[in-house]
């Protein structure tokens, strides 16, 4: 983008970050200011780097379940399940089908409690108000609180196993289940009411951040930033994996692809959401096996590789797994959504205000842990 | 040869090369590039396309350019050490327009890593190479920043590379055991052997002080001193116990 420069200034350089509160995590951008406005960026990462991808390498095929979690700690169920369908799919394993619906069910709640994590962070960004915030976790530790229940942690899950899942949801699943999704969809009706037409919402995040569909194809973008675009891509509708192709659900798109689209986006996505959760509670089964059977503690799947992609709140997560038939994986690559919407940040961002930069960070919704992994 | 590689069971079968079925996206390739030599295996998912290193950059401008290919969706790019066979890059493109996949491969020597950049074709590569070429020290010829990304400059080693450690602290247990085994040698050959156990030399000085502190101490008593004297004269000999020791 070309910038028009009225009077001659110096530019200035300065950091934000890596310890700032909007950025979100541990992440530095260098930005060259003049003035207010932005001309150029760096994004600068790395602070959060573990190595995931190479201890992985160094442990059995289930205990790199626990790495999945780590890497994605806002949707850990939906970083398992890539996981473990990419281990499935080399074995060519056959999961029972009650755990194939607990797994669509946890999955997408997880989705909703991402998308309203970044509901309130993305208010508190846009300076509207710190009550949504409160409204938006309100709901998100309602889902927390099942999750805790089902899986015995808050936060490190390591629920979903290779094969089905690591044991039964309690005898009350079903019915919980109904009425958090029933209070999530209170709770998006309140963020919807309060923010959507909301006029500083508005006047801040619509025409800001823009990416053309062809550009954000070209740089790799997937989930909600393309759909924001207007492209009508989806993998759980492209390349259906589980049970994804026996539910109904619409993909949302916006238009222009700037800030406001990609929040008009993500706050149906979770309408959408809400909307598999029930259809699965309807047609799950009601008791069966959680686990294929036959599986062997130590998996060895045969020699060969596969790239295993699947849709996150985030966007297109991808486990590529190359395995030599031993009992640890042999290479292990994660591809992570905002690793690739953080490489186009400089696109966004140049031409905008340094407080647009922000909302724009924001509007990325990066989980820096798996950026970094 | 690897720790992975001892432990494989004798009786794992290799994934035998399956041709892919005709008509897949292997044969548009064949169409599309008539004199590049495809080696084409029927993955689990897609259809896996092997070329030599040379041909990338041509392979990569048709899969995106030609209509009937029209890959412009790169969806990952990764490094992988196949050890005596060399270092692998392995790039997997996805098209909007014919909703297809193919997966594409190239080996690399494991001595001089070198392929041209395909961020040329797509911006999305900018950010993979850079993490291929610090994980790796695969070389993208024609990058426009290869500055580390994801790990501290001047690092001086490649981590993912299989011939890396895990963790440096197994390499500095081996160090100091290799420092630590000629010293305890030299003492058990000389000077009377040290006790080995830290904790046991410990309670064996505490001991000896013990002793010594109750020697003075009778010894103070039978020359009639005063409590002060008594102390200092205890004092005194604890130190000269410390000095001798």
């Amino acid at each position: 983008m070309t910038i028009e420069r009225e009077l001659d200034t110096i530019d200035v350089n300065f950091n934000v970050g890596p310890q700032h509160p909007a950025t979100h995590g541990v992440f530095r951008m260098v930005l060259t200011v003049d003035g207010e406005l932005v001309v150029d960026l760096e994004p600068v990462i790395g602070y959060l780097h573990r190595g995931a991808e190479k201890l992985s390498e160094n442990c059995d095929y289930r205990q790199a379940i626990g790495f999945q979690d780590r890497t994605e700690y806002l949707a850990q169920f939906n970083a398992e399940l890539c996981y473990v369908i990419a281990v499935e799919k080399l074995m060519g394993l056959e999961v029972p089908e009650r755990a194939e619906y607990i797994r669509v069910i946890l999955t997408e709640l997880n989705r909703i409690a991402s998308h309203l994590m970044f509901m309130g962070a993305f208010s508190a960004d846009l300076g509207v108000f710190g009550t949504l915030f409160m409204y938006a976790f309100r709901e998100r530790e309602r889902m927390q609180d099942l999750f805790e229940e089902i899986s015995g942690d808050r936060m490190m899950y390591s629920y979903f196993r290779v094969g089905g899942l690591a044991w039964d949801v309690p005898q009350d699943f079903v019915e919980r289940t109904r009425w958090v999704v029933k209070q999530a969809r209170q709770g998006i009706a309140d963020i919807d009411g309060l923010l959507t037409r909301n006029e500083v919402t508005m006047a801040r995040t619509r025409g800001i951040g823009v990416m053309p569909a062809d550009q954000a194809i070209d740089w790799g973008f997937s989930g909600p930033m393309l759909r924001a675009t207007g492209v009508r891509h989806d993998l759980r509708r492209a390349e259906p994996y589980s049970i994804y192709d026996r539910l109904e659900f619409d993909i949302p798109v916006g238009t222009q692809g700037d800030v406001y689209d990609r929040y008009t986006v993500r706050l149906e996505e979770m309408r959408q959401s809400a909307r598999i959760v029930e259809q699965c509670l309807d047609q799950m089964p009601k008791d069966g096996p959680v686990v294929a059977p036959g599986l062997k503690r130590v998996l060895r799947p045969p020699a060969g590789e596969v790239y295993m992609r699947t849709e996150n709140p985030r966007g297109e997560y991808g486990i590529y797994l190359v395995s030599k038939g031993t009992d640890k994986p042999y290479r292990l690559k994660i591809r992570s959504p905002s690793f690739c919407h953080l490489a186009a940040l400089r696109d966004m961002v140049v031409g905008h205000y340094v407080a647009d930069a922000v909302i724009i960070l924001g509007s990325v919704d990066i989980v820096l842990c798996e950026v970094d992994r | 040869m690897s720790a992975a590689q001892e432990r494989r069971e004798p009786g794992v079968k290799e994934t035998p090369i399956v041709p892919p079925p005709p008509g897949s996206v292997a044969d548009t390739f064949k169409a599309a590039l008539p004199d590049v030599e495809f080696v084409a295996n029927q993955g689990v998912l897609d259809v896996i396309l092997t070329v030599a290193p040379q041909d990338v950059p041509r392979v990569m401008r048709a899969a995106k350019d030609d209509p009937r290919l029209a890959f412009d969706f790169l969806r990952c790019l990764s490094g992988v050490d196949q050890m005596e066979q060399g270092l692998e890059v392995v790039y997997h493109l996805y098209s909007f327009k014919h909703a297809h996949n193919v997966t594409i491969k190239t080996l690399l020597p494991a001595d001089d890593p070198q392929i041209p950049t395909i961020s040329t074709v797509w911006n999305g590569a900018l950010w993979h190479e850079r993490e291929a070429h610090e994980m790796f020290g695969i070389v993208f010829q024609g990058h426009p920043d290869l500055r580390p990304l994801l790990l501290e400059e001047d690092l001086g080693y490649h981590p993912l590379l299989k011939s890396h450690p895990l963790a440096e602290i197994e390499e500095s247990q081996e160090d100091f055991l290799r420092e630590e085994a000629p010293a305890a040698a030299a003492t058990a050959a000389g000077a009377p052997p040290a006790p080995v156990d830290e904790r046991a030399a410990k309670i064996a000085l505490a001991q000896k002080k013990a002793e010594a502190m109750k020697k003075a101490r009778e010894e103070a008593r039978a020359k009639g001193l005063s409590p002060e004297d008594e102390k200092a004269f205890v004092q005194e000999a604890l130190k000269t116990l410390e000095e001798g020791s």
